[in-house]
């Protein structure tokens, strides 16, 4: 498992780390001295996650078009 | 009647690495919390490989013989003590279901360790050696001739390997309250056992006692109530408290009694009482110390 900080990850590797953390927690790879502490990096992981999609929302918006196709204004959108 | 204490200075000798987290103080700290309880106190036998056999084969008992000192894996040591503390442990679980079946004891608790409920078919882990409370349920079928015994593990992390020892066994019906994810992996709701003799209820992180209660109110206490158990037996770890360092649980002493006393009402009504509970987890001194003495407590006043 990468030992990098969570705040250094890009989202596609926290993604990528979080995945593997569930993996061996769900597959008990890891000791049980160890457990708590993937588990912990795993909710950081998912929070950092959830903060950067948060931060993408807020930043995407939706193109309105008028009947013709043509786009006439932008607001946000919901991402759930 | 009475509460028997079963429990041997040899499991004291069972010495883990520093700073690993089933330490021999663990045991040290329940003894001095139960110094001045009412109990029937017993030195625990050394348990028999006839009794570990009828849960484990030959070769996984083989293998803890020869293993020597050192880590059958990352969690798991021996020390020069550790195959007579695991022998003890046998013994006392067997002793205690002895006891409470021909009445010399109302009902037991082993204050043993290494603990057992990790250890499975042929493969020791998670600190554990022999699947104590397996053991002694398969005793009280085989040496007693019960038929039905329910095992309740309420440790934080899932009872594998009892799971795994008594899945074909219809005559014993398990049930598992843990946080999940967390070690070792196993223990969803589907897992059921060959005979649908398994119970999972998988806790999620950072719940309490409300959340514990309301799982064994709704499917454990009313499994174990259909399956009418003639004794029941308790992986009682207490690592489910909210100082425990190695989950995220947040229970208190006073949930342990609630389960307690929960168990009780069911042993009362299909059993007589009888009910044997064997260490298992808990691992910050003070809580483990506190839960388990309540535990202990409760168990006297459900014995009067």
């Amino acid at each position: 498992m990468s030992s990098k900080s969570v705040k250094d990850m890009s989202f596609e590797e926290a993604m990528e780390t979080l995945e593997t953390v569930v993996g061996q927690l769900d597959t008990g790879a890891v000791p049980l001295d160890e457990s708590i502490k993937l588990y912990e990096r795993g909710a950081a992981l998912k929070a950092y996650c959830e903060a950067k999609l948060k931060s993408a929302e807020e930043k995407v918006a939706k193109i309105t078009t008028d009947t013709d196709g043509n786009a006439v204004a932008t607001e946000p959108v919901e991402i759930s | 009647m009475t509460t028997a204490l079963i429990s041997h200075s040899d499991c004291l000798d069972h010495v883990t690495p520093d700073g690993h987290p089933e330490s021999v103080a663990r045991l040290k700290a329940i003894n001095a919390t139960l110094a001045d309880f009412d109990l029937l106190r017993i030195e625990a036998p050394l348990g028999k490989d006839a009794h570990i056999l009828r849960a484990h084969p030959a070769a996984h008992i083989e293998r803890i013989k020869t293993a020597g000192i050192g880590a059958l894996d990352p969690d798991t040591h021996m020390s020069a003590g550790s195959l007579n503390a695991a022998y003890r442990g046998v013994g006392a679980i067997t002793t205690a279901v002895d006891m409470v079946i021909q009445g010399q004891a109302h009902n037991a608790f082993c204050a043993i360790r290494p603990p057992g409920h990790h250890a499975e078919l042929k493969t020791p882990m998670g600190f554990c050696l022999f699947g104590n409370i397996a053991i002694g349920a398969k005793h009280a079928l085989e040496a007693h001739g019960l038929s039905r015994v329910a095992i309740m593990d309420f440790d934080v992390h899932h009872g594998n390997g009892t799971q795994n020892l008594v899945w074909d066994d219809a005559r014993i019906f398990f049930a598992s309250t843990h946080q999940m994810p967390l070690y070792p992996g196993s223990g969803a709701a589907h897992e059921r056992g060959a005979h649908d003799n398994v119970l999972n209820v998988p806790l999620d992180p950072d719940t309490g006692g409300a959340e514990f209660r309301a799982a064994m109110e709704a499917q454990i206490l009313p499994a174990i109530d259909a399956f009418q158990p003639e004794l029941i037996l308790i992986s009682a770890g207490f690592d489910a408290h909210r100082a425990d360092p190695l989950a995220n649980l947040n229970w208190v002493e006073e949930d342990f009694v609630w389960a307690t006393n929960a168990l009780c009402d069911l042993a009362d009504k299909h059993c007589a009482g009888r009910v044997v509970s064997t260490l298992e987890g808990g691992y910050n001194l003070d809580a483990l110390a506190a839960s388990c003495a309540l535990h202990v407590n409760t168990l006297m006043e459900r014995g009067k």
